[in-house]
């Protein structure tokens, strides 16, 4: 039986943290009102979007209908210290109501941020995405970093966890926080941790080191290294090394080490989980060796050739190896190869891979075509040759209004043709910023 | 002992003000002072760090996660939450190559029918789903995984 001790601290603070985000949402939307008003920097973008496709499962004509939101206020404030941030969408099946899944929708993020001129300093209430170190995490609640003394840096998060659970829960509460000290020329280095607790038991516990060193302008090495407490073992070391010797050259090697027993701990998918009778083996171990080369002869075209390893404790090796070519002229042309070889021991992981696009712009016209295929060596569901062509056009009719739209044909051991499309309708409230998640700069 | 905790309690905030008192750093800028359009190279303005986030470098792709959990407000510069949230997404049904269909040079997953090949990918290197599949935008894996 539950203590009330217990009942206080681990139940009610979800629902206690997640009623404080709509309420940071809430309080925010008030603030935004004003702002809008005295014509402050307001940012709001539409996207409509109608696809065409079929279900996966049963087959069936599915033409759903999407709308997108994008709204940011970047400076609600006169000093410019508060923004609030909004996304979401939802979904209305046109065609198909036969399931209780016609419908769907999610925010994504919607929170309000403090952020001060000096020290970096930055607080951020209400739903969020927070990556510091071992955390990458979508949860409700607050985030708060700042610059310290020496070169040291200090983040602290918490709040209810934002996950899905189709067949498992995914914790109730998340915390955590990630201390660093950083050198700008030469390196930065930190520490983190994380912790998921549910109302049963400890659900996750990592920890973890990252760095960036860059000690010659011609060397970086980045990384990771996280733990799994509850397990007892090292989830993952992941690092990667750039070696510049040449400002048309770059030559890079890649290490990853991973158990899957603790890497794959409580995952919220049996697809994806190292439970008994599941689809992953919890002993198995692997180790990725890889690296790539690429040469840039003249501007504007890259050329690379690249290599990977994985080396399985039960299920054996492959190697994937290829090379691609990119020739690009910024915002009027762009096109691209890629061939890439699978060798693995069973016949599923015997393949070629391959790839060619060009896209144009003309004018107010963006134009692309993409090829993308796969040649297995042995046949599956009677095919041998897999691939999707693509075509794309969007055209952008006033500085704020932008339609696009694509086709798709595929052949695949799934589908013998498949015809998928897409209608995209953009519209922009404010053409001053983009939130459509392109860089600030480029127009939507 | 209590008493030595109590007080560790009480000066562990007065240590992080007074840290920060001291750190007298000046803010990141909020947007890019100079617009940028295209992959951008940031190695051609910047010889510092910043140079490192040469968006046209071939691993850049596969190492992004890791400037992003060290400097993620760097990314906020240039970039708004919502194109992490393209990605790594809360509940998605549309996917990221999807969205950027007219961005074919953008290093983005699932290109083509991917219900085959993900049975593929799935096998030799689960771990590259685990970031976004994990523990979120995986409702649709019930559909067969139940």
């Amino acid at each position: 039986m539950k203590s009330y001790r217990q009942w206080n601290t681990r139940c009610a603070l979800p629902g206690i943290l997640k009623t404080s985000g709509w309420i940071a949402a809430v309080i925010s939307l008030m603030f935004v009102v004003p702002a809008k008003a005295e014509a402050a920097s307001v940012s709001l973008q539409s996207d409509t979007i109608f696809r065409m496709g079929q279900s996966t499962s049963d087959k069936r004509n599915l033409y759903p209908a999407y709308e997108y939101l994008r709204l940011s206020v970047p400076e609600i404030d006169k000093d410019g210290t508060i923004s609030f941030y909004f996304g979401g969408w939802g979904r209305y099946d046109l065609a198909d109501k036969t399931t209780d899944r016609y419908t769907n929708g999610d925010l994504q993020y919607g929170y309000l941020s403090y952020r001060s001129k000096k020290n970096n300093l930055q607080i951020n209430l209400g739903r969020q995405f927070v990556s510091e170190g071992v955390a990458a995490e979508r949860f409700d609640g607050a985030y708060l970093r700042c610059d310290l003394a020496a070169g040291f840096g200090a983040a602290l998060f918490g709040g209810a966890t934002v996950a899905t659970d189709p067949n498992f829960q995914g914790g109730d509460v998340v915390y955590g926080g990630r201390i660093s000290h950083t050198m700008p020329k030469y390196y930065s280095i930190g520490i983190s941790a994380l912790k998921t607790d549910d109302d049963q038991s400890r659900f996750r516990e990592e920890e973890g080191i990252d760095i960036w060193l860059h000690p010659f302008k011609q060397v970086e090495a980045v990384g990771r290294s996280s733990y799994n407490s509850i397990t007892s073992g090292w989830m993952e070391h992941a690092y990667t090394i750039s070696y510049i010797p040449l400002d048309n050259l770059r030559i890079n090697f890649d290490l990853s080490q991973v158990n899957y027993r603790d890497y794959f701990f409580h995952m919220t998918t049996s697809a994806l989980s190292v439970v008994p009778g599941g689809v992953l083996d919890p002993n198995e171990e692997v180790l990725t060796l890889g690296g790539s080369i690429a040469y840039t002869p003249i501007k504007n075209l890259t050329i690379v050739a690249d290599y990977k390893n994985f080396d399985y404790h039960v299920a054996g090796n492959a190697h994937k190896y290829g090379g691609k070519a990119t020739f690009s002229l910024p915002a009027s042309f762009a096109a691209g190869i890629a061939l890439h070889r699978m060798d693995g021991q069973v016949d599923r992981l015997r393949y070629y891979e391959y790839r060619a696009f060009a896209s144009k712009k003309i004018a107010k016209l963006d134009l692309t075509a993409d090829f993308f295929g796969v040649n297995y060596d042995s046949n599956i569901n009677g095919l041998k040759n897999a691939f999707t062509v693509a075509g794309a056009a969007s055209y952008e009719i006033t500085e704020r209004l932008k339609v696009a739209g694509d086709i798709n044909y595929s052949r695949t051991p799934d589908f013998d043709n498949q015809l998928t499309g897409l209608v995209k309708i953009t519209y922009a409230f404010d053409t001053a910023r983009s939130a459509e998640g392109r860089a600030k700069g480029e127009k939507y | 002992m209590k008493n030595i905790r109590m007080l560790m309690i009480m000066a562990m905030p007065l240590l992080a003000c007074f840290l920060y008192a001291c750190a007298n750093t000046n803010s990141m800028y909020r947007a890019h002072p100079a617009e940028v359009t295209g992959i951008p190279d940031c190695s051609e303005c910047h010889t510092d760090n910043w140079a490192s986030l040469n968006h046209q470098a071939a691993d850049f792709y596969e190492k992004h996660r890791y400037y992003a959990e060290q400097q993620k407000f760097a990314c906020g510069v240039c970039h708004e939450e919502s194109f992490c949230a393209d990605c790594h997404a809360h509940k998605e049904e549309i996917k990221p190559s999807d969205k950027y269909k007219l961005s074919p040079e953008r290093e983005l997953p699932h290109r083509g029918d991917y219900l085959n090949q993900h049975r593929i990918d799935g096998r030799i290197d689960p771990v590259s789903c685990v970031k976004c599949h994990g523990r979120s935008n995986n409702e649709r894996c019930k559909e067969c995984h139940r």
